[in-house]
């Protein structure tokens, strides 16, 4: 069994007099399949916004590789190694396809800003393998061929794809994927399932997955992490979650 | 004390004008979150209307007949035009970002304050002696000098206050707009008509702009094209600093303001006056972006 | 090593305005006003483009950065200058430019004091904002009788030439050029595109912000101690709020983030009244005989024509004249 990646220890967020999450624990493990189920509502965009800095917690402790993640911006998070994609889209929808993963990929770059302004042969060279380097990025997700169009004229579910290039772009240890199967067709889903374990095992990182379609979350994850109300009633294997009462009365609704 | 009373007073009547100013702001910004920038236009047309009923159009001075006719003449006329304005230039782009609105308002702002300036088309650039529309006298209570045009702006704005208040709260049109601005989409599907309240909401802004700028300009020897702008400037910070959106909150924000940028200019500190809102208007934003009485909304990821 | 195309752009340009100036004497006085005026107003509008129209921030203060420039460079030409001793072809080749890089400095840190504080807003509400913090500069030179007060300060030496003007035009339009077209400055564009997607990029994006505003103050900054230089006498209210939406109008004309389209609005919206109030000097022939029309009217009319344009452009082509060609060629 390997050790935990990600920590999370009675972590709540109260908005107001709501309190969207509460007193969760929770962890992912290294190289680990994870996902996060739950009814609309039951917080797993906020659990995500929270693990990533966008929130902080009202209580609770939140641990990283071992660190506190308390305090750190959303763009410390990522430098640590967490990345994400979003529930609602959220590309550079003005910038072409490869400028999305191109920009991700900036915190690999050894020259400084000010160096872009000189054009010495180090810029050159290292911008030259970036190209390099997003370009095959893009190829394994089957987007080169689209890499200068701007990302807004994407169809739906190349945007959904292209979010998680550039996400994989940073470089991260644990990719947070916020319902990526959402408007795709079932044999979209399919190859999607294919990708993210592909995903997880050739850059070796954990995946935390919120999906409302239950194949695809029972199709891949190997363990299960359950919200209802903010609260968390179960944990466990695909087979345990199926079978376990509470979690069926939360999606039956009684 | 008798000094800082007279202080209060001027302070207290200022401000009831950034209120009246303010209003407009905070109205437009609740139903169409944006910046009226030509709205301060509309507060110096609202002084231009008053002299031209009494220059060209013979109202008599000095009395009360006349001052009310003239600031109900300014009132309408700026209605008027507050409601063409919005259909002529606002409404093509509700759809468009907010800069697109903000830099077209001050295209109209820049328009109307160029055509007031031109001498054919308008006023020319000069500045004109403002007539005394109200009977003026000095009174004296103890040591503390009031003048009838001070109280007369005091009534004035009360009334247009109190108006407002009933208006908002005790008519159909008025519970439409709070629900508008509340949410407009859920406003238009309960079958409440938005553009007739957007329509509604510039005409009622830019009436008590116009009577702010007839009282502004009684208050001072004269007028001209480009006294607006900082009036205009000033009512807006109030309103941010009452809570933009927020109807009481431009009322508070504009007496704030009226009462530091007089006591300020009882000191050494009088050049600076011009200064201090936008100082007031960056501390606010910085510590308290909600203003006053507004409530903060936090943006969903 | 291969010079790089773009510098080589550079330098060719600088060599144009070096030539330039040194037969300007040829030039007729007016028209060489007019045209360095031109140059100014290119460093305007493109470092506030990389403001607002590269990073989608909203400054309506570049007057004021302006002002605190050209009054820097004005103060140390007029009172340390002279207190050098040095040769005046000394002082114009090599004070007068050191003057501008303090013009820009301390106008870069006004642009950070601004910039920092002002991060947390969007929208309209920095616009205004920026726009306090432009007149509060403005108040505040007018109370400084150390530069002259509301009354102004005059006898600034006319140092700006052709070369200083149009070399730092090619300068600023480089800068901006080359920060956008690399990695690091892709990141600008994203900033404005998206901030929470930025930030989840691992993008600083008020480091972003602040370094949008501290180099785009910079260049107003030098535009203003070039603009001093130029008309020899500063006055507060030349930097008043109008100016600034004047470059705005420019960065939006030319289509908000685009290099050249901007640079070409700059150019047009400087001659262009200048153009109008030439004509409004002449006179027609009247067709029926008699005394000349007089074209007297388009010199009143030249606001009220700007502002109408505004407004119909904002109406009809919200993106600005020059949006799609150089769209269509960064997308190739
Ligand atoms: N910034 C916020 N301010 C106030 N309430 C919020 C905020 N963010 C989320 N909430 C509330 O927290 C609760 C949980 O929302 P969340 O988006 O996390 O649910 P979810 O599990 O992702 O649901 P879905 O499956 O619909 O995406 C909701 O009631 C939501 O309205
Ligand atoms: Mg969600």
């Amino acid at each position: 069994m390997s050790a935990s990646l990600l920590q999370l220890t009675d972590v709540t967020i109260r908005f107001g007099g709501l309190t969207a999450v509460s007193s969760v624990t929770a962890d992912v493990r290294e190289g680990e399949l994870a996902g996060l189920i739950g009814p609309n509502g039951a917080g797993k965009t906020t659990l995500f916004n929270l693990i990533t800095g966008v929130y902080q917690p009202t209580e609770g402790r939140i641990e990283f590789a071992g660190a506190s993640t308390a305090g750190a911006k959303p763009f410390h998070l990522t430098e640590r190694g967490i990345a994400r994609t979003f529930q609602n889209i959220r590309l550079f929808p003005s910038l072409s396809v490869s400028d999305n993963v191109r920009v991700a990929f900036h915190r690999h770059l050894e020259h400084r800003t000010w160096q872009s302004w000189l054009r010495g042969g180090r810029f050159h060279a290292e911008e030259a393998e970036l190209r390099e380097r997003t370009r095959e990025l893009l190829s394994l997700f089957n987007l080169e061929r689209v890499q200068e169009a701007p990302a807004k004229s994407l169809s739906y579910g190349d945007q959904r794809r292209l979010e998680i290039v550039r996400a994989l772009a940073t470089g991260p240890r644990l990719l947070l994927l916020d319902e990526p199967a959402a408007g795709m067709n079932p044999s979209e889903k399919d190859e999607l399932m294919r990708l993210i374990r592909f995903v997880r095992d050739r850059f070796r990182l954990a995946v935390l997955l919120v999906e409302h379609d239950m194949k695809v979350v029972m199709g891949i994850c190997e363990r299960i992490h359950v919200l209802e109300y903010g609260r968390k009633i179960a944990e466990g294997s695909p087979e345990e979650i199926r079978v376990d009462p509470k979690v069926i009365a939360a999606y039956l609704g009684d | 004390m008798t000094e800082f009373l007279q202080q209060l007073l001027n302070g207290v009547l200022l401000g009831a004008i950034y209120a009246l100013i303010a209003l407009g702001y905070t109205m437009v910004y609740g139903v169409l979150r944006f910046i009226n920038f030509a709205h301060s236009d509309v507060f110096m047309l609202g002084a231009f209307v008053a002299w031209y009923s009494v220059e060209k159009l013979g109202l008599p001075t000095q009395s009360i007949g006349g001052g009310l006719a003239a600031l109900l003449l300014s009132m309408s006329v700026c209605a008027v035009l507050g409601v063409v304005i919005e259909k002529l230039a606002y409404k093509p782009l509700r759809q468009r970002s907010t800069l697109t609105v903000l830099i077209t308002a001050i295209g109209v702002s820049l328009l109307i304050q160029n055509v007031a300036q031109n001498s054919r088309l308008g006023f020319g650039p000069n500045p004109k002696a403002f007539p005394a529309l109200f009977p003026s006298q000095q009174l004296h209570f103890g040591a503390l000098t009031v003048s009838t045009h001070q109280l007369v702006v005091l009534g004035v704005a009360l009334s247009l206050l109190g108006v407002l208040y009933w208006i908002v709260h005790h008519t159909r049109i008025g519970t439409a707009m709070r629900a508008v601005s509340f949410n407009a989409t859920a406003a238009s599907l309960v079958g409440i008509n938005n553009d007739r309240i957007i329509s509604f909401t510039f005409g009622l802004g830019s009436a008590l702009a116009g009577a702010g700028g007839v009282l502004y300009a009684m208050n001072y020897p004269s007028i001209d094209p480009l006294m607006g702008t900082l009036p205009g400037l000033k009512a807006f910070v109030a309103a941010v600093l009452g809570g933009i959106g927020n109807l009481p909150g431009a009322a508070l924000g504009g007496l704030l303001i009226g009462l530091v940028e007089t006591f300020v200019s009882g000191t050494r500190l009088s050049t600076f006056r011009d200064a201090i809102a936008f100082g007031i208007l960056i501390a606010i934003l910085l510590f308290r972006p909600a203003g006053l009485l507004g409530k903060l909304k936090v943006e969903k990821v | 090593m291969v010079f790089p195309v773009a510098q080589r752009w550079l330098l060719a340009a600088l060599i144009l305005a070096w030539v330039a100036s040194a037969v300007s004497s040829s030039i007729d006085p007016y028209f060489l006003d007019v045209v360095m005026g031109v140059g100014v107003s290119v460093v305007l509008a493109s470092s506030l483009n990389l403001i607002n129209g590269f990073t989608g921030q909203f400054s309506l203060g570049h007057a004021g950065f302006m002002a605190v420039g050209a009054y820097t460079s004005a103060m140390l030409t007029t009172v340390v200058a002279p207190r050098l001793g040095w040769h005046p072809v000394l002082l114009q080749w090599v004070f007068f430019p050191l003057s501008l890089i303090a013009a820009g400095l301390l106008a870069a840190v006004a642009g950070l004091a601004v910039g920092a504080p002002s991060l947390r807003l969007k929208g309209d509400y920095l616009a205004i904002v920026t726009l306090g913090f432009g007149e509060i500069i403005r108040v505040v030179l007018q109370n400084m009788d150390m530069v002259g007060g509301a009354r102004g300060l005059t006898g600034v030496p006319a140092y700006s030439n052709l070369f200083w003007t149009f070399g730092t035009a090619a300068l600023t339009v480089y800068t901006v050029w080359a920060l956008l077209n690399s990695t690091h400055g892709r990141g600008f564009l994203a900033v404005a595109d998206d901030e929470v997607a930025a930030e989840a990029m691992g993008l600083d994006t008020t480091r972003y912000k602040i370094t949008a505003f501290g180099i785009g103050a910079f260049f107003a900054g030098v535009a203003g101690g070039l603009y001093a230089h130029l008309k020899g006498y500063l006055n507060p209210g030349g930097f008043s709020f109008d100016k600034s939406i004047e470059i705005v109008v420019m960065v939006i004309l030319g289509g908000m983030g685009r290099h050249a389209g901007v640079v070409f609005a700059a150019i047009l919206l400087t001659l262009l009244p200048e153009g109008l109030r030439e004509l409004g000097s002449r006179s027609v022939p009247n067709p029926f005989g008699g005394a000349a029309w007089s074209l007297d009217w388009i010199k009143e009319m030249r606001m009220i024509l700007y502002s109408l344009m505004l407004i119909v452009l904002m109406l009809m082509r919200p993106q600005g004249l020059f949006h799609r060609s150089e769209r269509r060629r960064r997308g190739a």
